[in-house]
């Protein structure tokens, strides 16, 4: 070994202060990528572990389970609940615990807290045998089995519906032909006038055959919704919020809603063939809901037979059912009292987010405290 | 060593194709039972059923290829902006971050403005027709070799799902009906 190999090299002796300068920019990049790294690896286990993320954790009995759905009542959490029951209609999109995702961000646990009895539809993952299950089976069997549960339950005539997403059209429509048993419809980002939905969810539906898609493959698979949802925002939420996870990985509670969100995300069961091709060749090609023209069987649903007082919220940067599209029923019900709540959220956000907890709940507590006894 | 001509000729002659082909005509033509008779009846539609999917399957690649040409030039697009949005230099993490938000911007307006267009809405369309024609024509086929067997098929097992929604939406119906006329005796 010579002298040679001894001495040091040349990046391992002190810098002059020149030197030290020029450096400090990339021994801080240096620095961020280990960071980075770290951070990559965390990730990846935390992402390993995500499946056993714990959701709908508020307590609740099962009422009535059937092939087709759970009916959940939830434990009071107040003293003194409302007289008027609330049945809660999911929609057929992804799983109802979205609505009880978290304690800090349920709005099932928020209803409870603010006095009210409440119930929820669960629906089961429809089998390829399902394929001709339709909105009559959903509204005039399903949820009409479970209103009448509820009455009966609770000894009442009459319960408030309220209904989120495809579940708020439902609510709707139950409430268009079975107005007697609806004391209130409390509806958020139902899907009415078409025809005014700006969504790419609205484009992509413009041109698809879905009696074909009935015909040969019976339900909608859940790879299809995957394409659709991917389409929506595709970098700023596909791709970008993966960014904000490494990011802020050592963020606990950060990791924890986000990880909720993406299982609910990626829980998406099928939906029955015939039911599709209603929601989108009746509702979204043909608009038959907003010109009152959609049929559940040999009924009519016409929107204007809604007398009842009607709760619509509506999510100004809803990227799944535009604003435009929702709001339109307020001039289509017949009812004297309705209120149009619009609050500056997406679709999500909406219901499970502490935006919504602060600003959302409070006000739908109010209004359904005043027509509730 | 043997003389070339004494070797039979290589392959098959013209003479000796047309006699096997004669032959499995003859065969085709028997009046067979069972699962012959039904694939020998079906030879013609087997045919037409494989020529229908071959021209689904050319049709869906002129709708893919439209698909993708839209998917490209949106790629394009989102990459020239991406290199109009980026910044000059890569020396700190600033840099870095603006480049990963140029990319997300560019990426976004591109493909969002593309989801949402109306070119996309119709190719989107012609596609999924497409599949779902592909998929009909598959399951034709495998019907017929289902049929063949003597095995019940995919339509048959369709018509018997429809007639049971049927019945069950005509008992909820009765169901219903009576319970109505129930309460009204009760409150007689």
């Amino acid at each position: 070994m010579t002298q040679q190999e001894f001495k040091p090299e040349k990046s391992e002796q002190p810098a002059s202060p020149v030197e030290n300068k020029e450096k400090k920019p990339a021994e801080g990049l240096a620095r961020d990528l280990e960071e980075n790294y770290r951070k990559l690896e965390k990730t990846r286990s935390v992402l390993h572990t995500a499946g056993k993320v714990e959701v709908g954790q508020t307590p609740h009995e099962i009422l009535a389970e059937t092939r087709a759905y759970r009916l959940l009542h939830y434990q009071p959490l107040a003293g003194k609940t409302a007289r008027t029951p609330i049945l809660t209609v999911y929609a057929l999109i992804n799983k109802s615990y979205v609505l009880d995702l978290q304690p800090d961000k349920s709005w099932i646990r928020s209803l409870l807290q603010q006095g009210f009895d409440v119930y929820l539809i669960d629906w089961k993952d429809p089998t390829s045998v399902d394929k001709y299950v339709s909105f009559d089976d959903y509204v005039n069997s399903y949820i009409d089995d479970c209103v009448d549960m509820v009455l009966k339950k609770n000894k009442v005539d009459k319960l408030t519906l309220h209904g989120y997403c495809m579940g708020a059209s439902m609510s709707i429509m139950y409430t268009a032909l079975h107005q007697e048993k609806v004391r209130n419809l409390a509806v958020i980002a139902p899907v009415i006038d078409t025809e005014r939905d700006s969504t790419v969810i609205g484009n992509m539906a413009k041109n698809m055959d879905v009696m074909k898609m009935r015909d040969t493959v019976g339900n909608l698979p859940p790879e299809q919704l995957y394409a659709c949802y991917s389409a929506l925002k595709p970098f700023k939420q596909g791709v970008a919020k993966y960014f904000n996870l490494v990011q802020n990985i050592d963020n606990e509670s950060f990791v924890g809603n986000f990880l909720r969100i993406e299982k609910w995300l990626y829980d998406t069961p099928q939906i029955a063939g015939e039911t599709f091709r209603q929601w989108i060749a009746d509702i979204y090609q043909k608009n038959l809901l907003a010109k009152n023209e959609f049929m559940l069987g040999d009924l009519v649903v016409d929107l204007s037979k809604i007398t009842v007082p009607l709760l619509n919220l509506v999510a100004d940067e809803d990227h799944l059912v535009s604003p435009d599209c929702s709001t339109p029923l307020n001039d289509m019900v017949s009812s004297q009292d309705k209120r149009l709540m619009r609050f500056h959220t997406g679709h999500v956000g909406l219901i499970a987010s502490s935006y919504s907890q602060n600003n959302v709940l409070p006000k739908v507590g109010q209004w359904l405290k005043a027509r509730s006894d | 060593m043997q003389d070339n001509n004494d070797n039979p000729p290589a392959g098959v002659t013209p003479e000796q194709a047309t006699k096997m082909l004669d032959a499995w005509t003859e065969v085709l033509k028997l009046p067979t039972i069972g699962p012959m008779y039904a694939f020998s009846k079906d030879f013609a539609s087997y045919a037409d059923e494989f020529a229908r999917l071959g021209k689904i399957m050319a049709e869906m690649k002129g709708h893919l290829d439209v698909y993708w040409g839209l998917v490209s030039t949106a790629y394009a697009k989102a990459a020239k902006d991406t290199a109009e949005k980026s910044p000059k230099q890569f020396a700190t993490k600033e840099d870095f971050d603006g480049y990963r938000k140029a990319i997300i911007e560019s990426f976004e307006d591109a493909f969002t403005g593309l989801f949402a267009s109306a070119e996309f809405s119709s190719v989107y369309g012609k596609v999924f027709s497409s599949q779902m024609d592909m998929s009909k024509a598959m399951q034709t086929i495998t019907e017929k070799n289902f049929k063949a067997l003597n095995l019940p098929t995919r339509s048959e097992v369709d018509e018997i799902l429809k007639d049971m929604h049927e019945l069950k939406r005509a008992v909820r119906d009765l169901k219903k009906g009576m319970e109505a006329l129930m309460d009204d005796a009760a409150r007689v």
